[in-house]
């Protein structure tokens, strides 16, 4: 019976993940077919040209808007499903993929970098991209080890040694952006802003294995998520190592965030809204939570993206402007729409 | 040597792909602009930046998107066969897109005035306009040594230039304006300082002993209106010569912010009121 049950939920789950990743999919086309140029796609399908300009629709769908479409749904999918992973294991509505001090560490590496005039290639990643992935593990894991020597990897220490080490690293890109020359500081003020721009395959490539990686193994341990978010005692009374679980999953949410922060530096929103709204729609199971989220903040990012380049003409709007002003009202439209039963007065 | 090496080397990178001359250039910059009309390019540039508004022909060409955030697509769609870039963050990601898909690019790096020269010389190196480049060289070359040969023995006046309110910044030493103040035969009550514009405390204005305050105009806000909002947040200060003799000035001319072939028109503006302030009218009648 209990067999019968498992194959009926696992195979509405294969079909709802199926289901939106063919969305996506959709999405991720007809984002990659809208633009400020109108381009043909019978010209894209031509293939390249020998010379550049002979085949500009391909240039300009194969060049410019498939690697940004592409970046964006990496981006999303890294930190929709970062977000809820630590939702869970910090068990904290308002914990998103940032909450751990990887903002400020990502922020300090890259100005580092810009101070150091640092020129180099790592992996196809420029020196401001390693250095913003080497800040982020750098700030996570000290959060970490403050936590674990703070009390056992209680969650209020975690929480509290995230804040501290944010606060305290933002100090230290204030005083470093002082004392710099301003071009270098507008560089980084312009990083930490975040954004979604063309980027080479090899990097694509190189993200993509890890982000996808990482959210698959997310995936695997997800069942043991639920026993965590319930609570410790009830997770090893189901014979689930809470620390050995939470270790696993904040090392590879660090690893995937710091990841999507390389990229594309700091987009707001995605990792907080996402989850929620998943979670909203389709109930607390951690299984379908975080491949689902993942999908979800693909096609979330990939059309605010796709929003922020074209809305106004050739004006490109920062892609956290949109995925602000339009996951915020969506969100609240969610809340409002299915949470009607919960009362706010008990 | 150098130069003629480092021009060599953009050269090759501008026109990899094309041995004759550019027919459809696109600037990106403001600036760039300005050099390609001074080098008779008006035909060959397809498109410019938004910002890119003087000359008055440059409206009317087609419009890539800002200079703080080119629209590469819209570059691409024009075929261009060189684009010229700053070496801004900003631009960055736009000329290396360009670059990966084949397309020649020229990167400039204009900070000071001697950049500039390099970057004019670099365009007539990458457009076959070699010779109309060193003629404007000279010219703009000419231009400043009269403003540094007529103001190099004289006593020099002391000069605040603000370029932002609130927080008051002002520029450093570090700056073109700083080159500019200079030719012109002012000295910047600025010292060293580790920010190109550093912020200033109240405290240092008070102390710095301006003569000339110059304020770069915000946004397009009315200029007399600007001008008195100015001299009311300088009415405490009325022991710095400036603000006692009303040498205050709020400037609003692109000539003056943008480091183009223009340069030697706003050192001339600012000697014009370094020079022919009430205080030098006063030294002179006194």
């Amino acid at each position: 019976m209990n067999f019968i049950m498992w194959i009926l939920t696992s195979r509405r789950l294969i079909l709802v993940i199926l289901l939106c990743f063919l969305i996506l999919l959709l999405v991720m086309v007809v984002c990659a077919c809208c633009g400020t140029q109108d381009i043909s796609l019978s010209r894209v399908f031509e293939g390249p040209s020998k010379l550049p300009g002979e085949n500009v629709d391909y240039e300009i769908f194969m060049g410019i808007r498939l690697p940004r479409v592409v970046l964006a749904a990496l981006v999303g999918a890294a930190l929709a499903s970062s977000g809820v992973v630590l939702q869970a294991i910090l068990r904290n509505p308002l914990a998103d993929p940032y909450i751990l001090g990887i903002s400020s560490g990502a922020g300090l590496g890259v100005i580092i970098a810009f101070l150091s005039g640092l020129s180099f290639n790592l992996l196809a990643g420029s020196p401001v991209a390693v250095f913003a992935f080497g800040g982020s593990l750098f700030t996570v894991w000290l959060v970490w080890l403050i936590g674990y020597f703070a009390g056992r990897l209680n969650v209020t220490s975690l929480l509290l040694a995230g804040v501290v080490v944010n606060a305290f690293f933002s100090a230290v890109i204030m005083f470093l952006t002082s004392i710099a020359r301003s071009e270098q500081l507008r560089a980084t003020v312009y990083w930490l802003m975040g954004s979604i721009t063309e980027k080479p395959a090899s990097v694509l490539g190189f993200s993509g294995v890890g982000i996808v990686g990482g959210i698959v193994i997310l995936f695997i341990i997800s069942n043991k998520l639920n026993a965590i978010s319930v609570g410790e005692n009830e997770a090893k009374s189901v014979g689930v190592d809470p620390v050995s679980i939470k270790l696993a999953a904040f090392s590879l949410t660090a690893f995937i965030t710091a990841i999507a922060v390389s990229l594309s530096g700091l987009i707001g929103f995605v990792g907080l809204v996402v989850p929620h709204g998943v979670r909203v729609v389709l109930g607390p199971d951690h299984r379908t939570l975080v491949p689902v989220s993942a999908i979800v903040g693909a096609i979330f990012l990939v059309s605010a993206d796709t929003l922020s380049r074209t809305v106004f003409g050739q004006e490109q709007l920062p892609v956290g402007v949109i995925t602000a002003m339009a996951g915020g009202p969506f969100f609240l439209f969610l809340l409002a729409k299915y949470c009607k039963g919960i009362s706010w007065l008990k | 040597m150098s130069v003629f090496l480092s021009a060599h080397r953009d050269q090759n990178e501008a026109s990899y792909h094309y041995t004759e001359q550019p027919k459809r250039i696109v600037s990106l910059a403001p600036n760039i602009t300005e050099i390609l009309f001074e080098l008779g390019l008006e035909k060959q540039i397809v498109a410019v930046a938004r910002d890119s508004d003087y000359p008055l022909e440059a409206e009317t060409k087609k419009k890539v998107g800002t200079f703080w955030q080119p629209n590469v697509e819209a570059v691409l769609a024009l075929k261009p066969d060189l684009v010229i870039t700053l070496a801004f963050e900003q631009q960055r990601a736009a000329a290396e897109t360009l670059r990966r898909l084949g397309y020649p690019v020229l990167t400039l790096n204009i900070k000071r005035i001697s950049d500039l020269y390099e970057a004019i010389e670099k365009i007539g190196y990458a457009t076959g306009t070699e010779d109309k480049a060193s003629e404007l060289m000279q010219q703009i070359r000419t231009e400043l040594d009269e403003y540094n040969s007529t103001y190099s023995g004289r006593k020099k006046i002391k000069i605040l230039w603000v370029i932002q309110n609130e927080p008051l910044r002002a520029a450093g030493r570090n700056t073109f304006l700083n080159e500019m103040i200079e030719l012109a035969g002012g000295e910047n009550v600025i010292g060293s300082t580790l920010q190109q514009y550093p912020a200033i405390s109240s405290e240092e204005l008070y102390a710095c002993g301006a003569e000339i305050i110059i304020h770069s105009a915000m946004g397009k806000r009315d200029i007399s209106e600007q001008q008195s909002e100015v001299e009311r947040f300088w009415s405490t200060m009325l022991h710095l010569p400036a603000v006692k003799n009303k040498d205050i000035y709020v400037l609003d001319s692109n000539a003056l912010l943008r480091l183009g072939p223009r340069i030697a028109e706003g050192v001339g503006e600012i000697s014009g009121i370094l020079h022919k302030s009430k205080r030098t009218k006063k030294e002179s009648s006194g």
